[in-house]
């Protein structure tokens, strides 16, 4: 693991790798670097995308894109340390331009990850092949994962508006 | 031939669960096949940003109905890893022998789904009742049969009633003697032979690329299984096997399930076995002042389905800034159905989804 922080911070400039206990690695990097990073790091082994998540940090008017790697076993039997490393991969888009490249050109199940981040953040994929709706339904005036997202609001503007069913034939 | 559209789902007798598949057909192949989730979609995790820390454990349980305990656990496993917390070697045992109850009920609950579309209604009946059995064990154990709110950060609710430990040993007996039953009337069956070889193929390249884990890798022959690769609760304190299977099929993937349950009963005993005495719990500050430090986990373990892991951020407030499930189902339901679908034939649909155990509610949370 710290031979590859060193190379990880020699190859790539402005990368900021930190080694937690139990074997789990978080580096944030520009955003620029990320598809090489995410690349270089497949081409070393990490070839299971375990997750892409979204952090809204409201304050710092960010979002954080977070790609968590893990290696699959390299031989039928036997465990080496590099299964156990996680890598978490972190970055940092604006709040008020929010598009990022699509990395399924590297990772092709990050399809569906991207496509819920699409919807629940409103994180604008370039290159993606479907940005449709997964799981929503109605239309949101803002991406319902947001932090500026009230549900309390949402609920009574939505759905105080649909009449009670007793007074639907005009009897309470 | 003409290309027609067809919905399967979520009113199917063959579609297990809220979910449905949008299928691209000619005659009776299937050209193109798009998943559609959403029909159980409650916004845990963002319903999880407004409670706080012990409030959201009766929520994360909710997030997989089969298998609720390996949710907790994940949920435990990350706050205790925020906040510092130590867990007693008792409760590491008692962790496990739940966790490996929940896995051997989920998969009975897996085989009454296949074996009930494939038209064995015995051997369905028969799982239903044994899976009933260890909901018992579970109601006398947690209070709760479906969800049980078992496993808190810092340990376990409680210990074992008396004789319970001779009274898991019982039911997973008789369950037990009734392998060679299920043996010769469903999985050495014929029948289920010709209807599960060859269906729903996954070569290990295409299962690693599709970030499959759990029974679809499997199936294919490779020993991944996160209890051995990153040890937690007391999995390393007891041996055992990782059963494989070398076709990749929905027939591998079934007998990959069974050699699974007996592994976990043979587990069960060892650890009951092996099982020290001493504290099941530790304290951990009043839970409506609890604020965990400021940082973020990851962390993961293997749930009935494969790879179950939990991105948590904590801001250093009372409730987590952001939680983020990275479940089994997701990648099995969306990337891998789609892709083993292609080609396949109508009749085939709830075959190759059950045998990939899409289990919805972890797709939409």
């Amino acid at each position: 693991m710290k031979l590859l922080k060193e190379k990880l911070e020699s190859i790539f400039s402005g990368v900021q790798v930190n080694i937690l206990e139990q074997d789990r690695l978080i580096m944030s990097a520009q955003k620029d670097a990320v598809l090489s990073i995410l690349s270089f790091l497949k081409g070393k082994g990490y070839t299971h995308l375990a997750l892409i998540s979204c952090v809204d940090w409201l304050e710092e008017k960010e979002f954080e894109l977070v790609y968590v790697l893990s290696a699959y076993m390299q031989k039928d039997n036997g465990y080496t340390d590099k299964e156990k490393t996680n890598i978490i991969l972190k970055t940092r888009i604006s709040r008020g331009n929010p598009e990022f490249l699509t990395v399924i050109s590297i990772f092709k199940n990050a399809e569906p990850y991207e496509r819920e981040i699409y919807e629940f953040y409103g994180i604008d994929f370039k290159g993606h092949p479907r940005l449709t709706p997964l799981f929503l339904e109605r239309e949101y005036k803002i991406p319902p994962f947001r932090k500026d997202f009230d549900t309390r609001e949402y609920v009574k503007e939505v759905f105080d508006k649909i009449p009670f069913v007793e007074n639907k034939d005009g009897k309470k | 031939m003409r290309e027609l559209e067809l919905y399967f789902g979520p009113q199917h007798l063959g579609m297990v669960g809220n979910f449905s598949i949008t299928l691209k057909v000619e005659g009776d192949r299937i050209l193109e096949a798009t998943a559609n989730p959403g029909y159980l979609h409650r916004g845990f995790e963002k319903l999880m940003e407004l409670r706080n820390w012990i409030q959201n454990f009766p929520m994360v349980c909710r997030i997989n109905v089969v298998e609720p305990d390996s949710m907790e656990m994940v949920y435990s496993m990350a706050v205790e890893k925020l906040a510092g917390i130590e867990v007693p070697e008792r409760a590491h045992y008692i962790r496990s022998v739940c966790l490996e109850l929940a896995r051997v009920g989920s998969h009975l609950f897996g085989l009454w789904a296949y074996a009930n579309m494939l038209g064995f209604d015995t051997v369905a009946q028969w799982a239903m009742y044994h899976r009933d059995l260890i909901l018992d064990l579970f109601e006398e154990l947690t209070g709760g049969r479906v969800y049980h709110i078992y496993i808190w950060p810092g340990g376990v609710r409680r210990d074992f009633p008396e004789g319970f430990k001779e009274k898991i040993v019982k039911t997973l007996h008789s369950i037990g003697s009734c392998v060679p039953d299920y043996d010769a009337t469903f999985f050495n069956n014929r029948i289920f032979y010709e209807r599960a070889k060859d269906i729903g193929k996954i070569t290990r390249e295409e299962a690693k690329e599709m970030g499959a884990t759990g029974q679809v890798l499997r199936a294919t022959g490779m020993k991944y299984d996160i209890r051995r690769v990153e040890p937690y609760a007391a999995y390393n304190q007891v041996p055992w096997d990782v059963p494989t299977r070398k076709d990749g099929d929905a027939f591998s993937r079934i007998w990959v399930i069974r050699d699974e349950m007996i592994e976990s009963v043979y587990m069960i005993f060892k650890l009951i076995d092996k099982m020290p005495d001493g504290e099941v719990y530790n304290k951990v500050p009043n839970p409506f002042k609890w604020n965990i430090p400021k940082g973020e986990a990851y962390v993961r373990c293997e749930s009935s389905r494969g790879e179950l892991g939990l991105y948590l951020v904590s801001n250093g407030e009372d409730k987590p800034y952001r939680a983020h499930f990275r479940t089994p189902s997701y990648p099995h339901g969306l990337t891998v159905l789609e892709k083993a679908l292609k080609n396949a034939s109508i009749a085939d649909v709830g075959n190759i989804m059950i045998s990939l155990y899409v289990v919805a509610p972890e797709i939409d949370r």
